[in-house]
């Protein structure tokens, strides 16, 4: 079965209406598998959009189901952007009626078997999807920025931590010994935070 | 004091009016606590308290244990949170050379960590010892109980606290016009300065005699 990349681009907030709790970063790999989907034909892309009759009522849905999402969850300071959401939603919605209009239009030339014309739509129909695909990572930067602390931050702090709590240890051997509960609980902190630094630095072999 | 270059405290910034962190400041430093609070107990002991002073600041071990003694003010030989960040307001004033202002907005939180006795008055004692806290010199002591101390008994009230922090604030504000001004007049003597440059410049570089093409011909055929 041939895949779909407007379905990955466009519903990408589709599945997590379905599974509210979904890390955020699938909406950053799906980001990036629907760019590797440029090259797909055209008959095909178009054939997709026809079945995506109802995109931009579910993305407005995604849309809503998502904001109360973070807004139960108490998000990182979502007075600043409830007003930016919003515009995005505008700005999905505008996105989406063009796409489908050009797509009606390349249908159309396409039944009159240009070759030109062909790659010309190619090109106009790449564009498109580009422009699209240049939101999402914005709305998975800023769902992000809602919920969790932004990487880089997250990484300087567990490292000075690391630092702070290794001095620490030092102290607690010698104060209270090795054995002491006090000791060992601090030591599986201190592992803790390593394993966490040594996943972030080396993803591939986790 | 100091705080070391590149922690974590030195990216946080208080507000400069209220001299308080912002909601996304305390966030950040609620989940900075929890990493360090490796015994689940929402405190810091001793040992931890002392390890993360040490590794953000320049203070020797007898200053850290001095504001250990000073924030636990419930003697639990632990530190909270609502310690943790009061602390961590202050290290930022006077990073920032925020004191005067930090200890104005916050005089009363301030005047109870001095009253180390409870006895709602603080000595010259108290204010020496913590004088690496809030930055105030020896000078500054002295005139602080010779023109404050109303009451005569040789230590202030709150009252007579509010009323110092308020002067300090006067004197604060003043130095701050004053250096304003002072960075404004040299401003301008800069630009007179380079004007004058300028314009003796072009003077030296202009011909001093006109040459009219007409005349110098006409004077070498002469001269032939």
């Amino acid at each position: 079965m041939e895949e779909k990349p407007f379905r990955a681009s466009l519903g990408s907030g589709g599945s997590d209406t379905s599974r509210p709790d979904n890390d955020i970063r699938n909406l950053w790999t799906r980001a990036t598998l629907s760019q590797s989907k440029l090259n797909v034909p055209l008959p095909n892309v178009c054939e997709d959009s026809d079945l995506e009759d109802s995109s931009p009522h579910s993305k407005t849905r995604q849309w809503r189901n998502e904001k109360a999402r973070r807004d139960s969850d108490g998000g990182w300071d979502h007075g600043e952007y409830k007003g930016g959401f919003k515009q995005e939603e505008l700005e999905d919605h505008s996105l989406l009626e063009l796409q489908l209009r050009q797509e009606s239009s390349l249908g159309s030339h396409l039944e009159e078997g240009d070759v030109d014309s062909k790659t010309e739509i190619e090109m106009s129909s790449s564009e498109s999807s580009l422009n699209i695909l240049k939101h999402t990572p914005h709305r998975a930067y800023w769902a992000e920025q809602q919920n969790r602390l932004p990487l880089p931050l997250m990484e300087l702090m567990e490292n000075e931590a690391l630092e702070i709590l290794t001095k620490a240890l030092r102290s607690y051997r010698s104060a209270i010994g090795r054995d002491h509960f006090l000791t060992k609980q601090l030591q599986r902190s201190i592992e803790g935070l390593k394993r966490r630094r040594s996943k972030r630095l080396n993803p591939l072999a986790y | 004091m100091k705080l070391k270059q590149g922690s974590f405290l030195w990216y946080l910034y208080l507000d400069k009016l209220y001299c308080l962190l912002s909601v996304r400041n305390v966030k950040v430093l609620v989940e900075y606590f929890h990493l360090l609070d490796v015994h689940h107990n929402n405190t810091l002991n001793d040992v931890l308290f002392y390890h993360f002073l040490h590794h953000v600041t320049n203070w020797k071990r007898r200053q850290i244990m001095i504001v250990f003694n000073m924030l636990d003010w419930n003697a639990m030989g632990e530190i909270g949170f609502d310690q943790f960040y009061m602390l961590v307001c202050i290290l930022l004033a006077q990073q920032n050379h925020l004191e005067e202002q930090f200890i104005f907005r916050h005089s009363r939180p301030v005047f109870e960590l001095l009253d180390l006795e409870g006895e709602l008055r603080i000595g010259a004692d108290n204010f020496h010892m913590y004088n690496f806290l809030f930055n105030i010199k020896k000078q500054e002591l002295k005139e602080l109980y010779h023109d404050f101390d109303v009451t005569g008994d040789r230590r202030l009230n709150y009252k007579e606290f509010k009323l110092f922090t308020i002067f300090t604030m006067d004197k604060y504000q003043e130095r701050q016009k004053a250096e304003k001004e002072n960075e404004k007049k040299r401003k301008k003597e800069k630009k007179a300065l380079l004007k004058k440059k300028t314009h003796q410049v072009n003077i030296n570089t202009a011909p001093k005699v006109p040459i009219y093409p007409n005349t110098y011909k006409h004077w070498l055929e002469l001269s032939s």
